[in-house]
């Protein structure tokens, strides 16, 4: 890096460039940057203030309430697609954390043939569209169901099942990319070290690999978690008739036109994804700062 | 790294090649390990069949230059590889195929491998927690081994927060708490500054003393394995070329490769004439302490300064011993002075490193000066190849 190691001569034409009157450039890029706040930020700030609006109508304040939260804590449709979303998020990021890392870990300690293939194979769902994914599934619950009912007779039907199935799916992925970075940089001697001192293949992962890999792994979990509760396309897919996620939902009626009442809703999932990203925040900062 | 067991090389490697019993502490009886090459290409030897046997309570040093299958070697003592062929018993059990938890060694890594989420007692009290030895008897011994290695004080420090030798010390630690019977150590001054790790050389042999563990040693250094050790191997490309003490590695090198590896040495080639003669290029005849038959073609070791340097004309009455020359070059080094001397006559003039003292009363030679250069023949060795 030489800007580094430079030192004084850098840091000499950085002030310099500074003090040079090139202020219609600097101020092009500092009114891009308040551009780009607000086009993120304006949206999402917009919702918000119209979630809080009295009136049916979307478009036209009248004045402050909360009358909408109201109706969504009410709606048993609305808090049934939230009991769904939550539950699909939950189950889908335990499974596939415990997948996820073990998969990491096959990767990234031990080598065995067919190792490349395997690798390419695990990040294909990071690349491939969501809604090629989404097809891909479909089809394999339909034939896999149909092969079900002909060789044992039973019935399976697409619900909260196949969403976290699908959702553990893409997961996996998600989680081995995170946890790997982690274990990349993990000397691989602390193993053989714990080794050496009597521990077992169990007593090494348990005492001195996962306490490292830990950040690691709370960060693919919060990822899973997330990517799980924002999903559309896929959970649109694969879900049954009657089983809803909420995101699903708020597709679905804005097709009948934006209600105030998807405001709230929105502000909802809004909020839950900030606290999740914070708390993620949370953890890295205190693995790495100790 | 765990690798794939060939099925094969299994089957030999439990196979009973009945090594007779010893008291040795480790034993390798036919010891090979085989690393799969890239694709296609033939599998890499790294350790070719070596026999070795190392006394309970020794200071041995595997020693040889890197990619000499030292560290190979250590790893199948500690487990971490498994032999291709071959066994390994220490203090006559097989331990060949057993995994490096169930083994009565322990190791001290290059990279000390402590574990960064614990604190030094941590650390210390991992080895005896696997044991179960029970809570008193862990917080005693951990007691005891910090104050082995002074690091009192230090108990609750995380090993980021200590300084490279206070870790290695942690490292040393956390082995010798668990009273292995054997001791192995890769490279661990590696990555200590030079001053440091001349005074952990000394530590560490007198700490070998007061414990009585035997020692196995690996490093590249051969002044490290010639100050510390009781016995050395020295190793090249799998094999082992020469082992014994420290003085005899030194002094009585059996190869080239040994010759030019430890120390600085000088090679004339030469060719037995009688009983105790052997003819240089130049057509000297030096004495020897050799029974090779006459007409056999050798190559003389010397070191530097077992070589001696006298005027040319100065008093003749040593000629079967010295070769005249020319002094090139003299270096000032302080307690020596390094000469090198072109070796005129024969075919081509050939350069020989003499180091001799810097005391007062001892000659000194300008380059340029025709000089002879003298030996007694117990200090030249004659090697194998």
């Amino acid at each position: 890096m030489s800007i580094v190691d430079t030192g004084d001569s850098t840091a000499a034409v950085v002030q310099d460039s500074v003090a040079r009157p090139r202020r219609t450039v600097d101020r092009v890029l500092a009114g891009n940057a308040w551009l780009v706040f607000l086009f993120l930020y304006l949206p999402i700030l917009v919702l918000i203030v119209l979630s809080f609006n009295d009136n049916d109508r979307v478009g036209v304040w009248t004045e402050f309430s909360v009358r909408w939260y109201g109706e969504m804590f009410e709606n048993s449709r609305i808090m049934g697609a939230l009991r769904t979303s939550i539950l699909v998020a939950v189950l889908s990021t335990a499974v596939s954390t415990v997948l996820g890392t073990a998969a990491a870990l096959s990767l990234e300690r031990f080598r065995y043939r067919s190792q490349r293939a395997f690798d390419g194979l695990l990040y294909l769902p990071v690349i491939i569209p969501d809604i090629t994914m989404a097809v891909m599934l479909l089809l394999f619950f339909v034939q896999a169901f149909d092969i079900v009912l002909l060789v044992t007779g039973v019935g399976l039907s697409r619900g909260l099942g196949t969403i976290t199935l699908a959702h553990i799916a893409f997961n996996i992925s998600f989680v081995a990319l995170v946890v790997r970075a982690r274990l990349s940089g993990l000397d691989a001697s602390l193993e053989e070290a714990a080794a050496d001192l009597y521990a077992s293949r169990w007593q090494a992962f348990r005492r001195v690999t996962l306490p490292l890999i830990a950040p690691g792994v709370a960060g693919g979990a919060l990822l899973a978690l997330t990517l799980s509760l924002d999903d559309v396309v896929i959970a649109e897919f694969v879900s049954g008739a009657g089983t809803t996620t909420l995101p699903v939902y708020v597709f679905g009626a804005l097709r009948r036109g934006v209600s105030p009442l998807i405001n709230a809703v929105s502000v909802l999932m809004l909020v839950g994804s900030i606290l999740l990203v914070v708390g993620s925040l949370a953890i890295s900062r205190r693995r790495t700062g100790g | 790294m765990i690798e794939e067991r060939d099925v094969t090389d299994l089957q030999t490697a439990v196979e009973p090649t009945a090594p007779a019993t010893t008291d040795a502490a480790v034993s390798l009886h036919g010891v090979t390990k085989r690393f799969p090459g890239g694709k296609g290409s033939e599998p890499v030897v790294a350790v070719d069949a070596i026999d070795l046997n190392i006394a309970d309570g020794e200071f041995f040093s595997l020693l040889g230059p890197s990619g000499c299958g030292k560290t190979t070697t250590l790893r199948m003592i500690a487990g971490f590889e498994y032999p291709s062929a071959g066994s390994i018993r220490i203090f006559d059990e097989e331990v060949g195929l057993k995994p490096p938890n169930k083994r009565p060694v322990n190791t001290v890594f290059q990279s000390y491998a402590l574990f960064p989420h614990m604190t030094v007692a941590q650390n210390i009290a991992f080895g005896l927690e696997m044991k179960d030895v029970g809570r008193d008897e862990t917080a005693r011994r951990v007691a005891e081994v910090i104050e082995l290695v002074q690091l009192e004080g230090r108990e609750n420090r995380k090993p980021k927060q200590l300084s490279g030798g206070q870790q290695q010390r942690v490292a040393l630690a956390r082995a010798l708490v668990n009273r292995p019977k054997v001791l192995l150590l890769d490279e661990p001054l590696g990555a200590l500054d030079l001053k440091l790790r001349q005074t952990m050389q000394i530590e560490l042999k007198q700490m070998q003393e007061k414990v009585g563990i035997t020692f196995v040693y690996v490093t590249h250094d051969q002044e490290e394995a010639l100050t510390m050790s009781d016995r050395i191997a020295v190793m090249e490309s799998g094999h082992l070329l020469q082992v014994g003490p420290p003085e005899e590695i030194y002094d009585r090198p059996r190869t080239r490769f040994v010759a030019d590896f430890i120390g600085e040495t000088n090679l004339l080639d030469a060719t037995i004439r009688d009983h105790g003669i052997a003819e240089l290029r130049d057509g000297t005849q030096v004495r020897l302490d050799s029974h090779e038959p006459a007409g056999t073609a050798v190559t003389l070791a010397v070191r530097p300064e077992k070589l001696g340097l006298v005027r040319a004309d100065a008093d003749r009455n040593h000629d079967l011993d010295a070769v005249h020359g020319t002094v090139a070059r003299a270096t000032f080094m302080g307690n020596a002075i390094a000469y090198e001397v072109r070796i005129d006559g024969g075919s081509e003039p050939f350069p020989v490193e003499i180091r001799q003292g810097n005391a007062p009363g001892i000659e000194h030679f300008a380059v340029g000066e025709q000089v002879r250069v003298r030996w007694s023949p117990s200090s030249a060795s004659v090697l194998e190849d």
